[in-house]
Order: structure tokens, then sequence, then C-alpha cells
């Protein structure tokens, strides 16, 4: 987000108090039964909940379920989406020929292949991971594409000058120019894929966070449902705190 | 009122930097004063002092006998970037209708305004083109009708012309001329050219470098109306261009 | 236009080959299957849903949600980004706690939203309304942070007060960024609510995609699937005309590159 590096070290006060102002308002909203308590649980029985489901319940064991479906998923679509994106984006040919139907597929909403998956596999893990892995496919298929377009003609012709092979091009300039963009969509679909983890476990009525969460919600019990939306919040920032670093370690020539 | 504007002592330290320091400085009522110096000599901050859009660290600033507290209607600037100044959405009509809105026009008269000050900064046949569809000269033209709309009688011009070509450059001189002296504004111009400098100004300050500090004051009394042709030729001219510029390249180097 | 004709020609001639290989397959093999259906079957299926109004009626659906979702959480985003790059303070503050509540998936929220609203419009638009919430603050956030600062200057200069500032100048020249997020936060609502549809609000072209799913009837479910991905494909090229057409004239828009 645009304001990590705007306002620097003296906005961490205000970012900690902006916390702290949300938690209130929660405790008070709750304190006061402005709103059923079905609905929107005390911050403190949402808490109770989360700690008894880790160390008394199986929170933990769902939580990991739903991580690695969302690592294995997304890993798949990374390694498939470079490969691919990176042949369609070295070739205009291949562009021309293949990007209107990329475009397509990626305006096509992921969830929808759902019903298309259980139609094929059944409810299925593998079908769930099937799932993750196209739904998140496109963000980084996009990015490679575009990463590799764009390379700078001038960058060619330092390559012929140089006597460069086809394979040293895409290795020494391809890559590390696509590079930026890369990343760039493998967090996006970093981020779909999590959706589509949960939106997976709650269909297919796999172990998981989604499924935890929604049974919860089924027999009323909001404290469990919130301590499973805190984690998948965990989850989300974790992630995206973690692409973030990799992102400034690999691009530290900018 | 016998200044227009006074500087006094002036000074102001952005970052821990001294950019001007001990500015003093008095402006008649319509004359044209150029500021000239190198990059770096902080010319442009004593337009934003002057203009209200800085506040200095030391000594005051009067406009009109008043001390300048913010940016005010009577004193209207024309930025140098011309691309990033105007209103890329608005036609060259609707840049200038924006000064007129900001003073509060009349909707009923504005049209009339706008036509008439177009007409006079010679851009009547190009209203209703977007900037992007003018010339580097005519998106200065515009910025200079949209200043003149605003009504005020304080002109600031930051380096209007620097990005210009050399011919399209002389045209415009000779506009801000001819438009100073129709309307009687007082003129605070800045410039690195020197030679634009005294074809320009009553008088021309030349501001030194790290600190900004005023070097010298010439006043240059050249006949008016000026011309590209005989003023740059004048003995008087060639005399103050051979004066100032060994003070001006003793500091630039 | 020309340009335009010439590319498309190669962008048919893929899924073209395609189905016409899937088509002359199942002519080939005569094979009847509860999963595929040959193209032709559900191109025509896809027609008589139209002629019929049936697929008509679970679009309307969809799309009244989707809309009414993206004006609730796109309309709040806006203001609360534009608010947040206004104001220091209040931007400061707020960091984390958008930090953290955009971490959570959308889908995640389906349970608590039929927890209050039980099924209907109003749960999927309020998931839908959470989804585009968040990246539509934060690209309006960013459309004004990324105003011009010397157009600012010229607003003091002119006197106007912040509501002039806002509505003369930061609005307009935030407008090509605003309206990119607002091409993006359609999409996205699209998809949320066709996933709601999909996993448990009965109504919409999700529900329909599932129902013929789970009632064997691959033709309607291949031709819902290609609907929903014309829908999402039209709206996308569609915002994108809209936005070359209204900025066409803006020298700090670059309205050349296709997105």
């Amino acid at each position: 987000m645009t304001t990590r590096d705007r306002h620097g070290l003296a906005a961490v006060p205000f970012g900690l108090a902006g916390l702290a102002v949300l938690l209130a308002a929660w405790w008070s909203v709750t304190a006061l039964a402005l709103v059923p308590r079905t609905f929107l649980p005390a911050p403190a029985l949402a808490w109770a909940a989360l700690v008894r489901g880790w160390t008394v319940g199986d929170l933990a064991g769902q939580t990991a379920q739903t991580v690695l479906r969302m690592l294995g998923g997304w890993l798949l679509a990374s390694l498939a989406g470079v490969a691919l994106g990176s042949l369609v984006g070295l070739s205009a040919t291949a562009r021309r020929y293949l990007g209107p139907s990329l475009a397509f597929m990626r305006a096509l909403p992921a969830s929808a292949v759902i019903p298309v998956a259980i139609a094929f596999a059944g409810l299925s893990p593998g079908m769930v991971l099937g799932v993750v892995a196209f739904g998140s496919l496109w963000p980084t298929l996009l990015s490679t594409v575009h990463g590799f377009a764009t390379i700078d003609p001038r960058l060619r012709d330092v390559a012929s000058a140089l006597h460069m092979s086809n394979a040293a091009f895409v290795w020494k300039i391809g890559l590390p120019n696509a590079l930026a963009d890369i990343l760039t969509g493998m967090r996006l679909s970093m981020t779909v894929a999590l959706i589509l983890s949960v939106t997976g476990e709650m269909l297919a009525a796999q172990q998981g966070l989604g499924q935890a969460i929604l049974l919860a919600a089924r027999s009323f019990r909001s404290a469990d449902l919130f301590a499973g939306l805190i984690l998948l919040g965990v989850i989300g920032i974790a992630s995206t705190l973690v692409l973030a670093a990799v992102e400034r370690r690999c691009l530290r020539w900018r | 009122m016998t200044s227009a504007i006074t500087l006094d002592d002036v000074g102001i330290v952005l970052g821990g930097l001294r950019i001007l320091e001990g500015i003093s400085l008095d402006v008649r009522p319509g004359e044209f004063l150029v500021v000239v110096g190198a990059s770096g000599s902080g010319k442009t901050t004593l337009l934003r002092l002057i203009a209200g859009l800085s506040r200095p660290t030391q000594g005051r600033i009067l406009v009109g006998g008043e001390p300048v507290a913010g940016p005010s209607r009577k004193v209207a600037i024309v930025f140098q970037d011309y691309g990033r100044a105007l209103l890329p959405w608005r036609t060259a009509a609707g840049n200038v209708a924006l000064a007129l809105e900001s003073v509060g026009t009349p909707r009923a008269e504005r049209a009339d305004r706008v036509a008439a000050l177009l007409a006079k900064v010679g851009l009547a046949r190009h209203a209703d083109k977007y900037p992007s569809q003018l010339s580097g000269g005519m998106q200065q033209r515009l910025q200079i009708a949209r200043a003149l709309a605003q009504g005020g009688w304080v002109l600031l011009m930051d380096e209007p012309f620097g990005a210009l070509d050399a011919l399209t450059r002389q045209g415009l001189q000779d506009e801000v001329l001819r438009i100073a002296a129709e309307t009687g504004l007082t003129v605070v111009f800045i410039t690195h050219d020197l030679e634009e400098a005294l074809y320009l100004g009553d008088r021309v300050v030349l501001l030194g470098s790290h600190p900004g500090r005023i070097e010298q004051t010439a006043a240059v009394d050249l006949p008016r109306p000026r011309n590209q042709l005989g003023t740059r030729e004048d003995p008087r001219f060639l005399a103050l261009r051979r004066e100032l510029f060994g003070h001006f390249a003793g500091h630039a180097a | 236009m020309s340009l335009a004709l010439r590319s498309l020609g190669p962008a048919l001639a893929v899924p073209a080959a395609a189905l016409l290989a899937f088509e002359l397959w199942f002519a080939a093999t005569g094979r009847v299957s509860d999963t595929i259906a040959p193209p032709s079957q559900a191109f025509w299926r896809l027609a008589a849903g139209l002629a019929d109004g049936s697929i008509v009626a679970m679009t309307v659906e969809t799309l009244a949600a989707t809309l009414a979702g993206l004006a609730v959480g796109g309309g709040l985003g806006l203001a609360a980004g534009s608010v947040l790059a206004l104001t220091r303070r209040a931007d400061m503050t707020a960091r984390y706690v958008v930090e953290m509540l955009r971490a959570i998936p959308s889908i995640a929220l389906l349970p608590l939203a039929l927890l209050i609203f039980g099924f209907g419009y109003r749960m999927e638009i309020f998931v839908v309304a959470f989804a585009t919430f968040w990246p539509v603050l934060i690209l309006s956030h960013s459309a004004v942070l990324a105003v011009e600062p010397r157009l600012i200057d010229v607003s003091r200069m002119l006197g106007f007060g912040p509501l002039s500032t806002l509505s003369k100048i930061v609005l307009p020249a935030a407008a090509p960024r605003l309206a990119t997020a607002l091409r993006l936060a359609s999409g996205i609502a699209l998809v949320v609510a066709v996933t709601c549809e999909i996993t448990a609000n009965p109504q919409g072209l999700g529900n329909g995609l599932m129902r013929a799913q789970e009632s064997l009837q691959p033709a309607l479910m291949w031709a819902v699937l290609l609907w929903i991905g014309v829908i999402g494909y039209t709206a996308n090229r569609a915002l994108l005309a809209m936005e070359r057409r209204l900025f066409a004239h803006r020298s700090d828009v670059d309205t050349s590159v296709a997105a």
C-alpha cells in the first residue's frame, strides 16, 4: 500500500492507535449490544474461541490445511504461469493468436469453473487444488507475458551486438526485465489462491478454515466464525508481507 | 504607497539548507523587475515566497503594503512547467474561465471575458482546443491569459520561456512587454538568461548562489518600446551585458 | 479500425480451432457425457436460454447484485480513499486497520453474511461491497496522491477553498485513475457475485451453473459458463473503451496501452 512509505517511522504510533480504535469500537458495539451477539461476538469471546480452537480444537490443523492448499495451488500456478507466459511473451505471433483468448479466460470468474471441475473430478481434494491452481494462474501468466513483451528494443540490439544466444537472451535479459511484473503477478495470484482455497473448502466439504467458518455460521457459533476470520486475515497479511520482502530483495537494483 | 512589493532581509532555510539570505528589495508599482541567477540560486524559491506559496524563515515580505500571509488573488503567477500547470481536462477557454470562477465573475460575463483575454494573448482561434493540442508557446500564452484573468496587479513569472525555442521565445518576450505596458502590471520575471533579462527589465537583479543573495542591481535605461533588433544592438545594452556578464560568469562557475 | 479487424482473425483462430476439434471428436466418437457437451449444443442451449428468458432472468439477478454491491462498496471506498489521501493524520491512523481488514478474503465473509441476512440480494450485495471497498479505497487513495502538485499551487494562487479544490482540481485530475479503479472493481464485483451464487445464494448465473452441473446438463453448464465469460469480457472492454474516449485529449493520460 502506498501509505507504507509515505509517512515513515513517525506514523507507527498512529497506526497502532488506529488498531486500538478499531478494537475499542468493536468492543463498545458488543458491550452496548448494538448488534445481536449471534452476529458479532465480543472481542474477548472471539479471542477465547481462537485460543481454545488452537490449543484444544483442530484450528491449527485446519489452518495448516488451508495454507498448504493455497501454497500448493499457487506454486503450480506460478511455475506454469512463468513458463507459459515467457513463451507467449517472447513471440509477437503467439501474443497475436493467444493474447485475446488469455484475456477472455482472465475475465472468467475462477470460481465459475468449480462446477465444471466438480463435474470432472467430483468433490475431491485434487479438484480443489486444481481449481486453486487454475484460478491463480492468470495474474502471473498475464503479467509475465507483459514483462517479456515490453523488453526495450535497444536491449535486443545489445544482445545481438554481443552475439548472445536465444537462451542467453531469455536468461540474462528477458527474465530480469520481466521480474518486477512476474513478482507483482505472483502476489496477486497468492490473494486469488487464498480466496479459491476457502471457496473450494466451503463447496467441496474439504478440511480447512473455509469449511470451519461455514460450519460455525450454520450452528450460530459467531465466536468461532470470527476466530476463523482472524486467522484468514493473518494468513493474508503474512503472505503479502513475505512476498513484498522477496520482491524488495529481488529488485534491489532498481 | 511607494512600493508594490517590499522584501526586508528575507531568508529561508529548507531542510537545513540555506536557500536565500538577506534579500532586501523594493519593487515600484508598474515596474518590470527581472531576477537573473544560475540554477541553484533560489530564484524560484524567491518567487514562491512573494506568491505566498512558501513562508520565509526570516525577514518579512509586503505586497501592496500588507504582509504576505498566503496566496492572494492580487498576485498571479505563471509557472515554468506549463505542461503541468494547465488543467489537461479543460479547453483553453475552460482554463481561463477557472480563474474567473475563482474571483466569482458572474456566469453570463465569463464567455466575453474569456474571449477578450484569449484574443489578448493571440489564442482567439484556439479557444476550444485542449492544452495537449497546443504548442509549448501557445500553452504558455494560455497560462498568461489565465494569470491576467485573475485580475491581480502583480504578475510573477518563473522562467516562463525557459523550455521554448529561440524564435518562439522572442515573440513571447515582445508579447509580455506589450501586455505589461497595456495593463500597467507590476512584473517580477525570473530567468537564467542575462540577455533576456536586459531586454525585458526596467531593472535587473543578479542573484548569487549557495545561499542565494543579491550580488548586484542594475537599472536598464533603454528606451521603450523595445525591439528585438534595435535594442539588442544598442551600445548601452552591450555595455550593460559586458558589465554584468563578468559578475554572472564569476558566480555561475 | 483496420488494425482491429486484422487482429480479429488471429484472435479467433485459436478458440475456433479448439471448438471445431471438440465438435469433430464428438461427431466421430458419438460419445454422450455427463460432463462435457459438443460446443454446438452449448451454443444452441445458450441461444435457447436467451430466447426463452431463463438465462436473461439469471443475468438480471447477478448484475443487479453486482451493480448494487459495486455502488455501495465503490462509493464508500472512493470517499474513504480521498479523505485518507487528503488528511495526513487520518491516513497514518488508518494504515494498519486497512492492511488488516483488506487481508480477509472477501468470500470468507459469506458465512457471516448468510448468518446476518439469510439468502437473497442483501447478503450478496454485502459481500460484493466488502470485496470492492478495499481495492477502490487503495486505488482512489493513490489516485488522489498522484495529483500534480503544480495544480494544487494553481488552486492556492486562485484562492479556491477545500471544496472547490476538490471539485475543480483534485477529482478531475484523478478521474482517469478513478475510472481504472472502477473497471478493476467491476471485474472483482462480478467474480464475487458469481462466487456467492455458486457457494450459497440460490439465485443468479452462479446458481444456474451449479444447478446445471448437479442435474447433469453439460450443455447448459457450458452455456452459462461461456455466458459469464462473455459478460465479464464485454464489461471490461466497454469500460476500457469508455476510458479511452473520455480521456483521449488528456496529455497526462496514456490511453494507447491496453490493460
